[in-house]
């Protein structure tokens, strides 16, 4: 079974920029990129059969700063191997070309069985990469997953649903999983071994030509997506914060403002 | 090519309130055409289509088959395609939920354009649809919009709100047929396992929830405590269901309950759109030991803390 999971590099959510500033790029410092956290839920996926079936995982991460940095993780986490598409030409905010590149990635891979990918990316919560490749390469999809097995002639799949989930089963053979956030998912670390491999590998490096494609099939130019601004967001709430004192001195502080404002705070 | 067609999800034998939401949302955008519905499903009901027109749908498009009875991307996507086909519509618009979410993208790839995802508001400016997405723990926002021939978007669950007295008339209802074959069979939908509901929240006055923040299922006693003592219920983020800290039953957001509760007490939960969505309280207070945690944009009142020690403290106050 051959395994491709795809990766999105992101800006360490801990870093200090806020609102506006934490997608300003002269601000980033590459080395704060960290993989997408829900993408290493799917590395797990990944992992998981390579434990029970033997799978062979690549981790593929397209990015224009420091993709290299991810696959190493993931190949120190345990993928077999990974593979880099490093481009500034690709307008990564609109999910329909980031979706086209991975359908040419897979192209070019060539033998796969199964599409791993994170449910969503963290600071966009853009999701939709995923039913989009699934509709290009028009293969069984189930999205939002927080279980996956295979058992005897079909993988069995737990998706999150409101008020519930749902098992769904698809027929072993191609398809993609989307995978959220889950007890069953909870990424491994890395591990000594794994750190060595990762240090060794060969990452391949692939240019938008190696993939058939020029910059205007992927640039903002051909999108139909028009970013018109990206502005803070000024909540009018006022909000009584209080982040200074003993402990005791805030709950005091907080049942003082409280009653003041006539708000109760109940009671049996 | 004009007018704003919108998915109607059917969901527990209803029509799922987001469709009301983003009906009630796009009645008024008229210089874009016509609002229609279309309506998936084994056998439509008369109450449906007479909601979906109350709501400002002033056509129905129905497609009727096995196949729809409940949501498989395969089919939903070819009755869709249908449906967009005969209606030419200029805007595709679905509300919120997973299976939703699932389907409008795909759609989009069919006219080679994008999807605009998650949107919280949308505003006519002359002809153009633009969409705002808040982004970054809803700290920014993007606005957008779509050049693409027609214009796809699903909106974040719980954005809109639903016209409490809507006064639409019986729409025009357009029967679509469509044929499935094998290949749109082969996921099939198990069983849908419904979180069980042992505690109702929807009417509960004072809740005490509790995020990944409180830290394994022995900590949870203390959201319990200060729950009983204040004569309410507990609630929890999805992060510590799936974790198994905490019954399902206790999920608050867009995939488990909805609450509004005079008194909210949120403790070591960030502020996940997913959680906040579900939450409409009088008063708000959020615990969380990081500053910048998204949960004080929402609070009235807010303490920079460890929970553990917060709220222990908080409990013999009260007593
Ligand atoms: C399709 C979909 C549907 C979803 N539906 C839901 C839903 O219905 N409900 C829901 O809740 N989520 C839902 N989610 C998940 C959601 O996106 C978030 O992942 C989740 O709400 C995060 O939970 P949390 O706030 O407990 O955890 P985190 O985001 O990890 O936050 C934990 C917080 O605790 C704070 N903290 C840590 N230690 C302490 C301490 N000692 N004292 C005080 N504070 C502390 C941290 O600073 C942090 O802010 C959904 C996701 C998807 C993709």
């Amino acid at each position: 079974m051959n395994i491709v999971v795809f990766i999105r590099q992101i800006l360490d959510p801990q870093v200090n920029l806020e609102g506006i500033d934490y997608f300003d790029e002269s601000k980033i410092n590459a080395d704060d990129l960290i993989i997408n956290p829900i993408d290493k839920n799917a590395i797990e996926g990944a992992l998981k059969f390579k434990d029970s079936e033997g799978a062979t995982v690549t981790a593929v991460c397209v990015g224009d700063l420091k993709p290299e940095k991810a696959v190493r993780e993931a190949i120190a986490m345990g993928c077999n191997s990974g593979i880099v598409v490093n481009s500034k030409d690709i307008f990564s905010h609109d999910p329909l070309i980031m979706a086209k590149v991975y359908h040419k990635v897979l192209e070019k891979i060539g033998e796969y069985d199964l599409v791993m990918i994170g449910g969503q990316v963290m600071p966009t919560s853009s999701y939709a990469e995923a039913p989009i490749l699934a509709e290009l390469l028009d293969i069984p999809s189930v999205l939002y997953v927080e279980k996956l097995e295979k058992k005897d002639d079909a993988f069995i799949v737990s998706r999150v649903l409101e008020g519930g989930k749902e098992i769904v089963q698809v027929p072993l053979g191609k398809s993609l999983f989307s995978i959220s956030d889950s007890e069953y998912f909870i990424p491994r670390y890395t591990s000594m071994r794994g750190i060595m491999m990762s240090k060794r590998a060969q990452i391949p490096a692939w240019t938008l030509e190696d993939l058939g494609l020029s910059a205007n099939d992927v640039g903002q130019d051909i999108s139909d997506l028009e970013v018109l601004s990206l502005e803070n967001i000024v909540i009018e709430k006022e909000s009584f914060i209080i982040s200074e004192g003993e402990p005791e001195e805030m709950v005091d502080k907080l049942l003082e403002k409280m009653k003041e404002d006539g708000i109760k705070l109940g009671g049996a | 090519m004009t007018g704003i067609l919108v998915f109607a999800l059917i969901r527990d034998g209803e029509i799922e309130e987001n469709v009301l939401g983003v009906l009630n949302k796009v009645k008024n955008f008229t210089s874009l055409g016509d609002v229609s519905a279309a309506l998936l499903c084994e056998q439509a009901k008369d109450e449906w289509i007479s909601t979906l027109g109350k709501h400002g749908a002033k056509k129905v498009f129905v497609v009727e088959a096995p196949e729809l009875s409940t949501y498989l991307s395969r089919a939903y996507v070819k009755a869709m395609l249908e449906i967009i086909k005969t209606a030419d519509p200029k805007v595709v618009i679905g509300g919120g939920l997973v299976n939703v979410e699932d389907l409008i993208p795909r759609l989009a790839v069919h006219y080679n354009t994008t999807c605009l995802e998650r949107v919280t508001d949308l505003i006519l400016e002359g002809d153009d649809l633009i969409a705002i997405t808040p982004v970054r723990d809803d700290q920014a926002m993007v606005k957008m919009k779509s050049k693409g021939e027609k214009i796809f978007i699903t909106t974040r669950a719980g954005a809109f709100f639903i016209d409490e007295n809507p006064e639409g008339q019986e729409p025009e209802i357009e029967k679509l047929t469509v044929s499935f074959d094998e290949k749109d069979r082969i996921v099939k939908s198990v069983e849908i396992l419904k979180a069980k509901k042992t505690v109702n929240l929807k009417d509960a006055k004072i809740i005490v929830a509790g995020g990944r923040g409180v830290g394994g299922k022995d900590k949870f006693a203390i959201i319990k405590e200060l729950a009983d003592l204040l004569g309410g219920e507990m609630g929890a983020t999805r992060a510590c269901t799936d974790l198994h800290w905490i019954e399902e039953t206790y999920e608050i957001g867009q995939t488990g309950q909805s609450v509004s509760p005079d008194l909210y007490i949120a403790a070591g939960i960030s502020g996940a759109p997913q959680h906040i969505c579900g939450v409409k309280a009088k008063t708000l207070i959020a615990i969380n030991t990081d500053e910048r945690a998204s949960i004080f944009k929402y609070c009235d009142y807010g303490i920079v803390g460890d929970l553990h020690q917060i709220l222990p403290i908080l409990k013999e106050k009260i007593k």
